[in-house]
């Protein structure tokens, strides 16, 4: 057992793909999520065209998609619905979702509480093989006959239980992803508890560990309730059961002929049990990056470490009782929204402290604008817009009216695109010294923020005039067809057109990711000069990433300590009699 | 050469727990939520359900008692496997770990009879709500068994190496292997008597 | 927790159940074989598990 501080040992095997370093594992799901995130947006832009000009064929490559598809290159309502679908499946389960968890968690968790691996290293890699068998199994469907899954990412019934084979694949997908961020969120859980290193108390984590903490246990507890709803509908639609099916359902006038009996709610109320914990998984390991890149670009400590980590805990706890702000429309009864509604108001406290906290941190900080600081200064009013846009519809009577137009997409687009996915670039400039020993260039890196930002919003700020016009969110034509959305359709031009600007301002961000993998600037190992255990690792780290394990003495952001030398403090730093806490035991 | 993860052998102290007992505990919290999920669809089918049959007039009350006892015994020579191993004693740990495996199959055999005279009668699981959820659970049921019957194969194939090359490992191995075979045996006994009985 | 503190409390909950059982074919079914028999495993299971916390006493339950 003593051995394994001083040998250097060497993976196992040398395939990558076959690895079962964390590291390793990290970057496989980053790459992988990072593919799937450039397909989920380029389906988005697809749709944006049909959604600006209804009716009229696409460009250049309007005849890939065949006769029953885009007859004549102008795409047909059913496919339009699958691209629905798919967009934000592969958004949020395989895009967004493996890269805040699956990447940043598996390669940085380990490296912050100072851990030679993860607590289970082959489940890892079993995780990972899951997930892409899931995309596969998700991505497969497209070529089933009917097309993919088109019920929407939230597979309403009795629509999908009656709907095309694709559907069939989208919830085998949906299995495979929940046994695969179960795998990932016991060992990221079991590794926080179990593997910290020597000093490391909980409230000495960095808050991005806390972060990934929380979010293990949201997947682990709330996933499980969409795989039983899967089964059920699987079921449905293999062995004519019917869970989801009412009696007395009548398709295409003919009655369904099915025993009945079941209930559509059920299923609404199965998926939003894990739907609306995902929500906070997608934003807590942003929110966490986010504070990292604070905390090193300030030059000073987390404004209230503490009150985040309690919020944390807090917004764990009550996402787990605020499933049914997303069925006001469905008529639960007023005592059911009543509750409803009260807990949704109290889980914006918890979000509001974080934000503030974060917001606070910048005060009489020296304040150093790097490429990663820009991103997670952007984060901020970007998460804050999404965030206040979403209490109206946390209350019924605003949401009654608000629920099935753009205005929620708006709004759940602002957290999650510029507010997650800035999170996710903003880590990836910050990390990536250590991941290759090179930073990524500037320029670029500018370049993409600036285009980003402003489109980003281009993009996703009208969506809340179009809503509040109330203009459905769900039209293959974007409200054509309507008399009183015809004075504010003019938009959707103007955000298709952000939506392909947006795209060409992410070809920065793919060429110096590449280029700078083999050509960045050299830099030392712990360029940022940052006090977190990962920056105590050479760069990239080794199979095993630290030898020995590190000591930790303090708390994770001791920048600008009066007395010491320079202006960071590592955690592993031994630095005066004083400061050191004694251990317990 | 392998790195060495901390605490997979030895407990953490400020903890109390090695890496393999707290990965399975938070596992099969998973799987009280998933089963949960289950139960929970079940009370609000049956609550918005017309008509709700008896299980006895449907089901082999019986056959289902039968392998109640099944699995109470077959946990009951979990557990003894294991603290056979605690003693060292290796060959009394297979004779208990075979009957383990022995009952867990007998129990599939029983459940799979069951399911066979159902579909003899023409009941299948798209008769009625009732059969559709009795299908379901059970079988899900059956497939956690049979997952924790190819573990026990496993352990009773390959057991002996592991057993001469790190003994404490194989114990804790065998720890939560008994974990999850006593929560999946757990689900039964919540299983009988709400499809059986009620 | 150990699988000696999951077995004593699987041990507990079976021989509830199997009260529960035996009261149900008792009164509700007429079944006297059914219901002795359960009666029976419940008493069984009640022995058993004292015998087994006496037995594994220097096991720990954490």
């Amino acid at each position: 057992m003593e051995n394994h501080e001083t040998q250097i040992s060497k993976p196992k095997s040398r395939l990558i793909f076959l690895s079962t370093d964390h590291k390793t594992i990290g970057i496989l799901y980053g790459f992988t999520g990072l593919l799937f995130l450039l397909l989920g947006f380029s389906i988005m832009m697809l749709m944006r065209w049909q959604l600006a000009f209804p009716g009229q064929p696409i460009p250049f490559i309007g005849s890939w998609f065949g006769q029953d598809r885009a007859p004549g290159g102008i795409m047909l309502p059913e496919f339009y619905n699958q691209l629905g679908a798919m967009h934000g499946t592969i958004m949020v389960f395989l895009g967004v979702v493996p890269i805040v968890v699956g990447a940043f968690g598996n390669y940085l968790v380990p490296l912050q509480i100072g851990a030679p691996d993860m607590a289970f290293p082959k489940l890892n890699l079993m995780s990972y093989w899951l997930y892409v068998l899931g995309g596969l199994c998700a991505l497969s469907s497209f070529f089933m006959p009917g097309g993919a899954a088109q019920s929407g990412w939230t597979s309403y019934p009795p629509l999908a239980d009656i709907a095309t084979t694709g559907q069939t694949f989208w919830l085998i997908a949906i299995i495979f992803l929940a046994l695969s961020s179960m795998l990932n969120s016991i060992n990221i859980i079991t590794t926080i508890v179990q593997l910290r290193a020597k000093g490391m108390t909980f409230m000495r984590l960095p808050f991005f560990v806390w972060a990934q903490f929380i979010t293990g246990f949201l997947l682990l507890l709330a996933f499980p309730a969409l795989e039983a709803a899967s089964v059920l509908q699987l079921m449905d639609r293999l062995a004519g059961t019917s869970f989801f099916l009412p009696s007395g359902l009548v398709v295409s006038g003919q009655p369904l002929s099915v025993s009945g009996g079941g209930s559509p709610l059920l299923w609404q109320h199965l998926f939003w049990f894990l739907a609306h914990p995902e929500v906070y998984v997608l934003i807590l390991p942003a929110m966490g990056i986010v504070a990292e890149i604070l905390a090193n670009n300030t030059r000073k400590p987390l404004w209230g470490y503490r009150s985040m980590v309690y919020a944390t805990i807090f917004l764990g706890f009550m996402s787990f009782i605020v499933w049914a702000h997303h069925m006001f429309l469905t008529g639960m009864g007023t005592i059911i929204s009543g509750f409803f509604q009260a807990t949704t108001m109290i889980i914006s406290i918890p979000s509001v402290v974080i934000l503030l906290a974060l917001l606070i941190s910048l005060w009489g900080g020296s304040i150093r604008f790097t490429t990663p600081m820009l991103f997670a200064l952007a984060f901020l009013p970007m998460f804050g817009i999404g965030g206040l846009t979403g209490l109206p519809l946390g209350l019924t009577i605003s949401d009654i009216p608000l629920h099935d137009t753009y205005y929620v997409i708006g709004h759940f687009h602002y957290i999650v695109a510029p507010g997650t996915v800035f999170a996710i670039f903003g880590g990836i400039y910050y990390w990536f010294p250590k991941l290759t020993g090179r930073k990524m260039n500037d320029v670029l890196g500018r370049i993409h923020f600036a285009g980003s930002l402003v489109f980003m919003n281009g993009v996703f700020f009208p969506m809340f005039i179009l809503g509040l016009a109330g203009v459905s969110r769900r039209l293959w034509d974007g409200g054509a067809q309507y008399q009183f959305a015809q004075h504010v359709l003019h938009w959707h031009e103007f955000m298709s057109i952000s939506a392909w600007l947006l795209a060409v301002f992410q070809i920065p961000f793919i060429v110096n990711l590449f280029w700078s993998i083999r050509k960045g600037k050299k830099v030392r190992e712990n360029y940022w000069d940052a006090t977190t255990l990962e920056w105590a690792a050479s760069s990239p780290p080794p199979h095993g990433n630290f030898f020995p394990l590190p000591e930790v003495y303090r708390s994770p952001y001791e920048y600008s300590v009066p007395g010491y030398a320079e202006d960071f403090l590592p955690q592993n730093q031994f630095f005066g009699e004083g400061l050191k806490i004694k251990e317990k035991g | 050469m392998q790195m060495n993860i901390p605490y997979s052998i030895e407990t953490r102290p400020d903890t109390g727990l090695h890496n393999a007992k707290l990965g399975i505990w938070l596992f099969l919290a998973s799987e009280v939520m998933l089963f949960g999920a289950l139960f929970s669809s079940y009370a609000l089918l049956r609550v918005g359900a017309e008509s709700w049959p008896r299980g006895a007039d449907i089901l082999n009350v019986p056959l289902g008692a039968v392998n109640t006892i099944i699995l109470i015994v077959s946990s009951i020579t979990m557990v003894r496997s294991w603290t056979s191993l605690l003693k060292k004693d290796f060959k009394k740990f297979r004779l208990l770990l075979s009957t383990t495996e022995l009952l867990g199959v007998l129990f599939l055999v029983i459940k799979f009879t069951e399911y066979r005279m159902k579909f003899e009668h023409g009941l299948y699981p798209s008769g009625s709500t009732f059969l559709a959820i009795y299908f379901t659970m059970t079988g899900l049921h059956a497939l956690h068994l049979l997952g924790g019957i190819v573990v026990n194969a496993y352990h009773l194939i390959l057991g002996k190496r592991q057993w001469n090359l790190n003994p404490e490992k194989f114990t804790h191995r065998i720890e939560a292997t008994g974990l999850y075979w006593h929560f999946v045996d757990l689900i039964w006994i919540i299983l009988f008597p709400l499809l059986y009985l009620t | 927790m150990s699988l000696k503190a999951f077995h004593i409390f699987f041990i507990s909950l079976s021989s509830l159940l199997s009260f529960g059982v035996a009261a149900w074919t008792i009164f509700l079914k007429n079944d006297a074989l059914l219901g002795i028999v359960f009666i029976i495993l419940a008493f069984f299971l009640i022995v058993y598990g004292v015998r087994f916390l006496v037995q594994q006493k220097n096991v720990s339950f954490l």
